[in-house]
């Protein structure tokens, strides 16, 4: 099997995740997540009535399956014909991940959904996300076959794209905290919020200023963190307004389901574009030789793996 | 033989007196203003829900009947500090019938045989949110289902919910002693045989929040009427 397949594979997978996620939102947004009170099972079945509320926790439980048999396929596939260790082991640690996660889930259904359990299950999901992320870019042929550019603002490009990518992640565990909690910690998800929208504006800065060739590999990519982080800051004031503002019924309003579910799916999508983008960063502009020998040096070994 | 009826007799009397003696406290609960309208709740996430209800289910949260409020919970919170009381024999009934709660608040004492029962030819779960007794979550989706549960301390009140059916939710009232009373549709109550003492007695509603009293019971035998009324905030 050649490296395209691998990657096309990892592409599905992808895919498969992000919908995983959806689905996983669905069920904190409309409330069902103890609708089912067993697991592994669901009443006893492996299919209960879809009825209320267990049609996202079962559906979402049946992704969840479904996205852990794609990796164990994917774990196969990377260890046999990916011929770096790294990968292999990358792979390994996505499956290892999505056992550890359906675990997880499990416990958050018998411990009756504890806040702890809760926020760990829902940021070790869109770090599986990453994950597959990662193994869908570390097999593209842009990986491959894309010259470095050399720039003298590639450290401050590399630092730049780590902190926000940084940021990013903590954000998705202070948002967590917020949906699971009922509103817990919301003053450092809204700082969090304004520092990464102002990281955001930055890296457009910096990108669109810089070299040509940095330009053209790397503002798409910027471009599309921008867009994605202004739509994420409107998804956000409006699943405040819907959770924490307006009157509470025992029943969701289907304005509170969009918002929230589509906030937290728009959050995955700004993570995985901002890892992306520092991954690319990373990998393509490189340090002038004046300005770390060592990595101009090394860059043809960099070239072979 | 007839000194055993003569001790029979005698003792039916004093257990009789002593009852006659005991203290009531009555009232009513009643709705000042407007009255909130219900709301309509699509009952159609669950099609055998759905046949029942083709319009959809009245939000039962507020039901005021000519000024009066139901399913307040009235109990009574303070004045009873080191009198023990048995849990009864009785069961409580709590009975999930017509995708809705039956009934919707209730009282149970700590310890006393909780029965919840799936009237529906639906499935349900059962969660309840307590927070000072072990809180559960049963699976009943079975048609005529029942399944027994006690709580382990008192706590007002305790929600129950069924996560399969968002619009489904009850309120139990968890007591350590037998003195709480839930008012009816004329919103009328009644608490009964209280010993003489100084009391603090609670009026809780789910939509209103609660209000107190302070109730002096000076003998046996002493009625009381302690009135609350309610209005939305």
């Amino acid at each position: 099997m050649k490296e395209q397949h691998l990657n096309f594979y990892a592409k599905i997978v992808a895919a498969a995740t992000f919908i995983l996620i959806i689905a996983g939102g669905l069920v904190t947004s409309t409330n069902s997540g103890l609708s089912v009170p067993d697991w592994p099972l669901s009443y006893g079945q492996f299919f209960p009535p879809m009825v209320g509320g267990v049609r996202f926790e079962h559906t979402h439980r049946m992704i969840a399956g479904i996205v852990g048999i794609l990796t164990l396929i994917l774990a196969g596939l990377f260890i046999k014909f990916e011929k770096r260790n790294w990968v292999k082991i990358m792979s390994a640690a996505a499956f290892l991940t999505v056992v550890l996660q359906a675990v997880l889930g499990g416990l958050t259904v018998i411990y009756l959904l504890p806040d702890a359990l809760s926020v760990f299950h829902a940021c070790l999901g869109q770090t599986f996300f990453c994950l597959i992320i990662c193994l869908v870019f570390f097999t593209s042929r842009e990986w491959h076959e894309s010259k470095a550019i050399f720039s003298e603002e590639a450290a401050s490009i590399h630092r730049l794209l780590i902190i926000t990518v940084s940021f990013v992640y903590v954000q998705l565990i202070a948002g967590a905290v917020v949906r699971h909690t009922g509103g817990g910690g919301i003053s450092y998800h809204f700082i969090l919020a304004f520092l990464i929208a102002l990281h955001s504006f930055l890296i457009i800065l910096k990108v669109s200023r810089a070299d040509s060739e940095i330009r053209e590999k790397l503002f798409k990519n910027a471009a599309a963190l921008g867009l994605l982080v202004i739509i994420q800051i409107f998804l956000g004031f409006g699943a405040f307004i819907t959770t924490l503002m307006l009157p509470k019924s025992d029943a969701p309003l289907l304005m509170e389901v969009f918002f929230t579910s589509t906030h937290q799916a728009n959050g995955a999508l700004v993570l995985a574009t901002s890892l992306l983008l520092a991954l690319r960063a990373m990998r393509f502009v490189k340090m002038l030789p004046a300005q770390n020998t060592a990595s101009a040096s090394n860059l043809a070994a960099d070239r072979k793996t | 033989m007839q000194k055993k009826i003569i001790l029979f007799l005698v003792g039916i009397a004093l257990i009789g007196g002593a009852t006659a003696q005991a203290a009531t406290i009555t009232g009513k609960t009643l709705f000042e203003g407007q009255a909130p309208a219900p709301q309509v709740m699509k009952a159609d996430a669950d099609p055998n829900c759905a046949v029942l209800h083709p319009n959809g289910l009245n939000d039962d949260s507020v039901i005021v009947n000519n000024g009066a409020l139901k399913n307040v919970f009235i109990y009574v919170k303070e004045g009873l500090a080191g009198k023990k009381f048995d849990a009864p024999k009785e069961t409580v009934v709590f009975d999930q019938k017509g995708c809705q709660y039956s009934p919707k608040v209730f009282g149970i004492q700590v310890g006393q045989s909780l029965q919840i029962i799936n009237s529906d030819n639906t499935l349900h779960n059962v969660h309840s949110l307590s927070n000072n007794s072990p809180q559960f979550n049963l699976g009943m989706p079975i048609q005529g289902m029942k399944l027994k549960k006690t709580f382990a301390k008192p706590e007002v009140m305790v929600k129950i919910k069924c996560e399969v059916h968002p619009w489904m939710s009850a309120y139990a009232g968890v007591l350590d002693h037998p003195f709480y009373v839930v008012s009816g549709d004329d919103g009328s109550f009644e608490i009964k045989n209280l010993p003489p003492g100084e009391y603090v007695v609670e009026a809780w509603h789910e939509k209103f929040g609660a209000q107190t009293q302070k109730v002096t019971i000076a003998a046996d035998g002493d009625a009381k009427e302690a009135p609350f009324s309610f209005k939305a905030a």
